[in-house]
């Protein structure tokens, strides 16, 4: 009878901790955004990304980064609690191959409070970059960087907890050049 | 005839009554210690529990000895470990060689008394060569071979995250915009 009262004590517990993972998995879940609505446009375009990694993939492709690597263990960290990751880049010939309209699709989904917009630049010559994050609590939760110019268009979706510095560091490391942008910070410390 | 005869043989006795007496008096109770019949035939049920018990007791206590017997005479082999454990997993494969008595060349060319020596210290790493074989299989984790998919996935990963870095770092470079000609000039008068 104890033992039967101290388990049904427990239950509320038991529950809530099971809500409150239910409901973490779905907050997870809602930082994925649908961007299939753009795959018309891989007929356009004279070169297509197109990434779909889940959390599964993620996790196989984690287990085989080489620990010893710097680069590979740093990459290793960031990923390692993603859920995914999902990537569709357009290069077009010509100019105006996209439409606002597609642009649009995506953003419909960006809105507050789920999601906040962090950056958003216009411009007519160098195209609008868009970067929009979903918090959950302290973490970032998901991240969506909307880069649309004149030749290219490129959607990038991070399900999961992001470290954005940590994400803007690996530019370089990864066989990409540098562009030089540095923090505030480290151009003070040069001077 | 008096009845006294008949309580206590006190009165006058009755001829009748003693004929009765005489007839029926070789009946008459006559205490005498119980005789046992000496041949009697006792009809013993063998049991054989305590037998089966006591055969059980002693095969389990001879198993119980050959097993302690037999983990006793490993222990001192394993016994090394403590000692040599924390060197173990520097040891490169190529010191193991070394350590092997090579018994072919120098049976040939020393002594009887050196071959005692060279057998005698053969020994005591041979122990030591046993255990580093057995604790690298230990400490080493078999090497994950990376799987079609798991590359595959790696190699997506890999550019999903120049994206999505190289558009980050975009947006932030847009985001803080071409750096004034004054800005700078400001700059070096606070500094």
């Amino acid at each position: 009878m104890k033992s039967l009262l101290k388990t049904l004590s427990r239950m509320p517990l038991a529950i809530s901790l099971c809500l409150i993972v239910t409901a973490l998995t779905v907050k997870a879940q809602d930082a994925k955004i649908q961007m299939a609505h753009l795959d018309h446009l891989a007929s356009r375009a004279n070169e297509t990304v197109d990434v779909n990694i889940d959390e599964r993939l993620i996790q196989l492709a984690a287990k085989i980064f080489n620990d010893k690597d710097e680069d590979e263990a740093q990459i290793k960290k960031l990923v390692v609690g993603l859920k995914g990751i999902y990537v569709k880049s357009f290069e077009f010939d010509n100019d105006n191959e996209y439409s606002a309209a597609d642009i649009d699709s995506i953003r419909s989904q960006l809105r507050e409070p789920a999601w906040s917009r962090l950056v958003n630049v216009t411009s007519k010559r160098e195209g609008n970059v868009e970067v929009y994050i979903s918090l959950g609590g302290p973490q970032i939760n998901g991240l969506v960087v909307i880069s649309a110019e004149s030749k290219e268009l490129t959607v990038v979706n991070i399900v999961g907890p992001v470290d954005l510095e940590k994400l803007a560091k690996l530019e370089g490391n990864l066989g990409i050049p540098e562009l030089g942008i540095k923090p505030a910070k480290q151009k003070k410390e040069e001077q | 005839m008096s009845e006294e005869y008949l309580w206590d043989k006190s009165g006058e006795p009755d001829p009748e009554i003693q004929q009765l007496e005489q007839i029926l008096g070789s009946l008459r109770y006559q205490p005498s210690a119980l005789e046992l019949p000496t041949e009697t035939v006792t009809e013993h049920r063998k049991s054989y529990l305590p037998l089966l018990a006591i055969a059980a007791t002693l095969v389990l206590t001879v198993f119980a000895g050959l097993l302690w017997f037999s983990l006793h005479n490993r222990a001192p082999k394993t016994g090394v470990t403590k000692v040599v454990t924390p060197a173990v997993p520097e040891v490169s494969p190529k010191v193991i060689p070394n350590v092997m008595p090579k018994s072919d060349t120098t049976s040939d060319t020393t002594s009887p008394s050196e071959k005692k020596q060279s057998t005698a210290q053969a020994t005591v790493p041979r122990s030591n060569k046993q255990f580093v074989a057995r604790d690298i299989r230990r400490v080493h984790k078999p090497e994950v071979v990376p799987t079609e998919e798991a590359l595959h996935a790696k190699e997506q990963l890999m550019t999903a995250l120049r994206l999505a870095s190289e558009k980050l770092n975009l947006a932030q470079r847009k985001a803080q915009g071409p750096a004034s000609p004054n800005q700078i000039r400001n700059q070096h008068k606070i500094g």
